[in-house]
């Protein structure tokens, strides 16, 4: 059932595109592993279905295509990697997905509802209830403490003031973070700050939690904490998360990882059931092939 | 090359120069309009009325600009300091890349070239029209007519405009280099990141200082409002004042200290309201901005007490003056003589340097009034030219009267008879504001004799009173304070003991147009005890003061007979019979002159009141206006976030006006709250010279600074609006 849909979605595009298709093609490394991943147990229908997705800046003769047809779909529950070098227009897929940036073509379904279409007004009232935002400097709002940061998507849609407290002091609590939540950002820690970001992200229960280098700015260590915070989000609030990222490291804590290069995916890998360092082996040989071929060093 | 980066610049960081140059423009043009004054007086036909005015005021108005100026040049650096702060990364990167500083230098004072030339091409191009307008504004100050209108240009007031405006330009100027040339390369590349530190507040501390303010400024209140305004520099009365403003001056700032915190907490306290839409980052974002602007809108709410207070001040002076001054000039002309008492003709000519020792004058105090129109026979008009001639004021003399003051201390005695501070403990009241003098307890009332009123009311033309053998009344044109305490005593039927004779009221109120001796603007008359002629003969009182009131032959407010009064006329000595000097002519006034000084004290006042508080609230609201631009491109950051989180860019505008909103109107309500106490005191002063009348200037004058104040407030929200829809739009760069 995944496999279709991936074949369907992230093959045709290297069949289509010409000249480069057939090199391309030939250095997709086999098909991983066949068994199915546990989320798809869960939900049948994708949560996140990107189709034929072109963004394109400038104007005339000054053109730069960001994204070029790109197609894939996520699952409920997936925890997702999206790895490429800077400039391979991984970030323009996250800020498309996440209707920060509008497509120049192409579809983007959200929980079945194409974001693509939806008039300003919908969209921020979509944003605000159906995504979350983690990004590599923490974004939280520096004149708010942690609580009332984390307090902050809900009390926008108007949950009411008892029952937001007591989902941020839950979210907190799974996230080891209850220590801080009375800390202003410039008290805590750049590792505090990224897990209150995704206590933030986590607390409306969105659709999906887009996380955009999230250990960027941070230390093995504190990385490594927040990793396996968005383990727990995803193992016991079955929380969707995409994760953009230039680390391979933080690429094999995911289940799939989408290789992105000029703007199209370039392959994909499955963790399967194999343990996280054989994954991070594999990421490292796709890394180094597509490093191999003369493009950036991830 | 530099040139075409500064314009560059100037063109880019548009936003943040807009404001400095608006202010600036709005400086050249107010500076330039009321500095036309003099030509526009000379226009609106103010000056054949009043020859010096345009002088007189001109170089008032001269003056106050230079002061303004130096006000503007430091709001202007305070101005350019913001802009220069958000710029300094730019600065550095000039120099990473290789600029001197001197090259940075020269771009920042071509940038200030630019607008400061823009401003004044602006600024002359605006005052031009308003001073065209003005001359019509001018006219009716002065309730005069327009008489040669024509187009004109006052090159004396463009070279003030143009001075200030360099002085203004040379001291931002000395400031901003001072920015370049002390600044390390890597302070300026970091200065965004030095910025963002933001310190908090234990909001309960706040909240607490905030409560402390506020009990200041009440207990100051209640101590202004208790002690009054200090009169005749008593050092006490002066000590008291002074801790009073002390005190309010402190609890205004702990107040601004404290607001944010306070609020913060009282809303915190509605857990419902604060953990509600973006209402928590409202308030997060108040009291975050509190430790830059808390000073600042204390120092605001203090300027703009200031301004009201003296404008409403000023301006009900006038307005007290305008309604006063027809019942002050029942006749055509007053003149009148102030006799010597016995003392100070002891004195006098005992002092050589006075009499003149042998051979000298000799001084006397008078045994009875003298003759006023035979006595000003003795006068000469244009004494020492070929055209002197005596003055005849008989000639022009339709009907007089004259009315004989008396002094209420007898001959020989130390004590008057009659003080006001006996009859306020007669009544029970206490003495009126401002007539708390030390001198309270020797300070008599004059009195006159019954057979002299009744002449005087018939020169009036009003109904003649009847006092009897025992009756009294009082007399005084002075106004509420001081009327009431007659009042009380009238109506309270006060049985007066005036040198053994026992005296009644013969009526209930006094009659305030029937009380006037003199024409003047305002009240002259603190009080005159009316008895019959027989205890006014028995007492053996020292004449005081006497009165001549004149209607004209040649009808009321005959100009030729004005032009006679006011040619240029050497008084003679009063002498009497035996050729003793007994006294000096007093104030003499003819209505017209009366009038004319009036409408001409009025637009003076008018003039400055609005001048100065126009200028004021302009720099207020510009400051205000610079923070709160400055706070929001700040927290520009934060408004993107909020945008990615969900929030419509209308709910973030929204959160920006509630910021804003109680930025600009918390200054505004404590410096009402603060004028609104000390006019309450003035006020009491005031009446004094016959009752407050706030009168439709004050309403025009304060609709043209909820205007200015309101109209920076409305463009700091628009351009904040602009600033945040630039920061949600701006996107993450992967």
């Amino acid at each position: 059932m995944d496999q279709h849909n991936i074949g369907a979605h992230s093959a045709k595009p290297a069949q289509v595109a010409g000249g480069a298709a057939s090199r391309v093609h030939m250095t997709i490394p086999n098909p991983t592993v066949p068994s199915s991943p546990a989320p798809a147990t869960r939900a049948v229908a994708p949560v996140l279905d990107v189709r034929h997705v072109e963004k394109v800046y400038g104007a005339r003769n000054n053109v730069t295509r960001a994204l070029a047809d790109v197609s894939f779909t996520v699952m409920r529950g997936e925890f997702v990697g999206i790895m490429g070098a800077s400039g391979s227009g991984k970030s323009t897929l996250l800020n498309c997905i996440s209707t920060i940036d509008a497509v120049t073509s192409g579809n983007v379904y959200i929980d079945g509802a194409d974001v693509t279409a939806m008039k300003p007004a919908k969209l921020t009232r979509f944003r605000r209830e159906q995504l979350g935002f983690i990004f590599q400097d923490s974004n939280l709002l520096d004149t708010l403490t942690a609580r009332e940061n984390i307090a902050l998507p809900l009390t926008i849609s108007r949950v009411p003031a008892s029952e937001a407290l007591v989902r941020v002091e839950d979210v907190a609590a799974r996230l080891s973070i209850s220590g801080v939540l009375d800390k202003y950002p410039y008290q805590m820690s750049g590792g505090q700050q990224q897990r209150v970001a995704a206590a933030r992200a986590l607390v409306t229960n969105p659709a999906i939690i887009m996380a955009d280098e999230p250990t960027g700015a941070l230390d093995s260590k504190n990385a490594r904490l927040l990793l396996e915070c968005f383990e727990t989000m995803n193992r016991d609030y079955q929380a969707t998360v995409l994760m953009v990222t230039h680390d391979s490291f933080a690429a094999s804590y995911t289940q799939r990882v989408l290789f992105i290069r000029d703007g199209r995916i370039f392959t994909e890998l499955r963790r399967g059931t194999s343990s996280r360092q054989d994954f991070f082996n594999r990421i490292m040989e796709v890394v180094a092939m597509m490093g191999g071929e003369g493009s950036d060093a991830l | 090359m530099l040139c075409k980066l500064a314009f560059g610049n100037v063109r880019r960081a548009g936003r943040d120069y807009l404001v400095y140059l608006l202010t600036l423009t709005l400086a050249v043009t107010v500076f330039y309009a009321f500095n036309t004054i003099a030509l526009q007086i000379d226009m609106a036909g103010v000056s054949e009325q009043n020859p010096g005015m345009g002088e007189t005021l001109g170089g008032i108005i001269s003056g106050l600009t230079i002061f303004l100026a130096f006000v503007m040049g430091f709001l202007m650096v305070y101005a350019n300091n913001f802009i220069m702060k958000r710029r300094k990364k730019e600065f550095g990167l000039y120099q990473v890349l290789g600029m001197s500083r001197g090259q940075v230098a020269r771009v920042m004072t071509l940038e200030t070239v630019f607008v400061s030339v823009a401003a004044l091409v602006l600024g002359i191009a605006l005052g031009l029209v308003l001073s065209q307008l003005m001359v019509f504004f001018t006219a009716s100050l002065f309730k005069t007519q327009i008489s040669n209108f024509r187009f004109f240009v006052s090159p004396s007031a463009l070279l003030m405009t143009v001075g200030c405006l360099a002085a203004i330009f040379l001291v931002t100027l000395v400031f901003n280099l001072r920015v370049v040339a002390r600044a390390k390369v890597v302070d300026l590349m970091s200065a965004s990141r030095q910025n963002e530190t933001i310190k908090a507040r234990n909001p309960w501390i706040s909240a607490a200082i905030f409560v402390v303010g506020l009990a200041a400024i009440v207990v100051a209140y209640v101590r202004l409002l208790h002690d009054g305004l200090p009169y005749d520099g008593q050092p006490e009365g002066m000590r008291v004042f002074l801790i009073t403003t002390c005190i309010v001056i402190v609890g205004t700032i702990l107040f601004f200290f404290g607001l944010s915190g306070f609020l913060l907490k009282v809303l915190q306290g509605a857990r419902g309201l604060y953990w509600r839409g973006l209402n928590m980052v409202t308030m997060r974002q108040l009291s975050a901005k509190v430790n830059t602007v808390s000073f600042s809108m204390a120092v605001i709410a203090m300027i703009l007490f200031l301004a009201i207070t003296s404008v409403t001040t000023g301006m009900s002076l006038a307005s007290v003056m305008d309604s006063t001054v027809e019942r002050g000039t029942p006749v055509d002309y007053t003149t009148s003589i102030m006799y010597y008492s016995q003392k100070i003709a002891d004195e006098w000519n005992a002092d050589p340097t006075i009499s003149g020792g042998e051979g000298g004058v000799t001084f006397a105090a008078p045994t009875e009034p003298v003759d006023l129109m035979a006595m000003s026979a003795n006068q000469t008009l244009y004494a020492d030219t070929p055209d002197a001639q005596p003055f005849d004021l008989a000639s022009i003399t339709g009907s007089y009267v004259q009315v004989d003051a008396y002094d209420s201390t007898p001959r020989g005695a130390d004590a008057p008879l009659v003080t006001l501070k006996g009859l306020c403990d007669a009544v029970g009241m206490p003495l009126p504001a401002g007539t708390e003098s030390s001198d309270v307890d020797t300070l008599g009332l004059q009195v006159i004799s019954a057979s002299n009123y009744n002449e005087y009311l018939a020169f009036r033309g009003m109904e003649p009173l009847d006092v009897a053998a025992d009756g009294y009344t009082l007399l005084s044109d002075m106004g509420a304070t001081v009327t009431d305490v007659y009042d009380a005593v009238l109506e309270q039927d006060v049985e007066l003991d005036v040198g053994g004779f026992k005296l009644h009221p013969v009526q209930a109120r006094v009659n305030e147009d029937a009380s006037v001796f003199v024409n003047s603007m305002m009240g002259m008359n603190s009080g005159t005890l009316v008895v019959p002629d027989e205890v006014l003969d028995a007492l053996d009182l020292p004449p005081y003061t006497s009165y001549l009131l004149v209607n004209y032959a040649a009808g009321p407010d005959d100009p030729a007979s004005d032009a006679y009064l006011n040619a240029d006329r050497r008084y003679n000595d009063v002498t009497d019979g035996a050729g003793n000097i007994v006294g000096g002519w007093g104030t003499e006034a003819t209505r017209s002159t009366t009038y004319e000084s009036v409408n001409s004290m009025n637009g003076l006042i008018s003039y400055l009141a609005i001048y100065i508080g126009f200028v004021l609230v302009v720099a207020c609201a510009a400051i205000l206006t610079i923070q709160q631009l400055s706070g929001v491109s700040d927290a520009g950051k934060n408004y993107r976030i909020l945008s990615e989180l969900g929030t419509s860019t209308r709910e973030i505008a929204h959160s920006v006006l509630t910021q804003q909103t109680i930025f600009f109107i918390f200054p505004v309500v404590v410096g009402i709250a603060h004028s609104a106490v000390a006019l309450s005191v003035i006020v009491d002063l005031i009446e004094l010279f016959g009752g407050l009348t706030i009168g439709g200037m004050v309403g025009f004058t304060a609709l043209i600074f909820v205007i200015a104040y309101g109209g920076y407030f409305c463009v700091t929200y628009l351009m904040s609006k602009g600033i945040v829809r630039d920061a949600v739009r701006a996107r993450h760069v992967g």
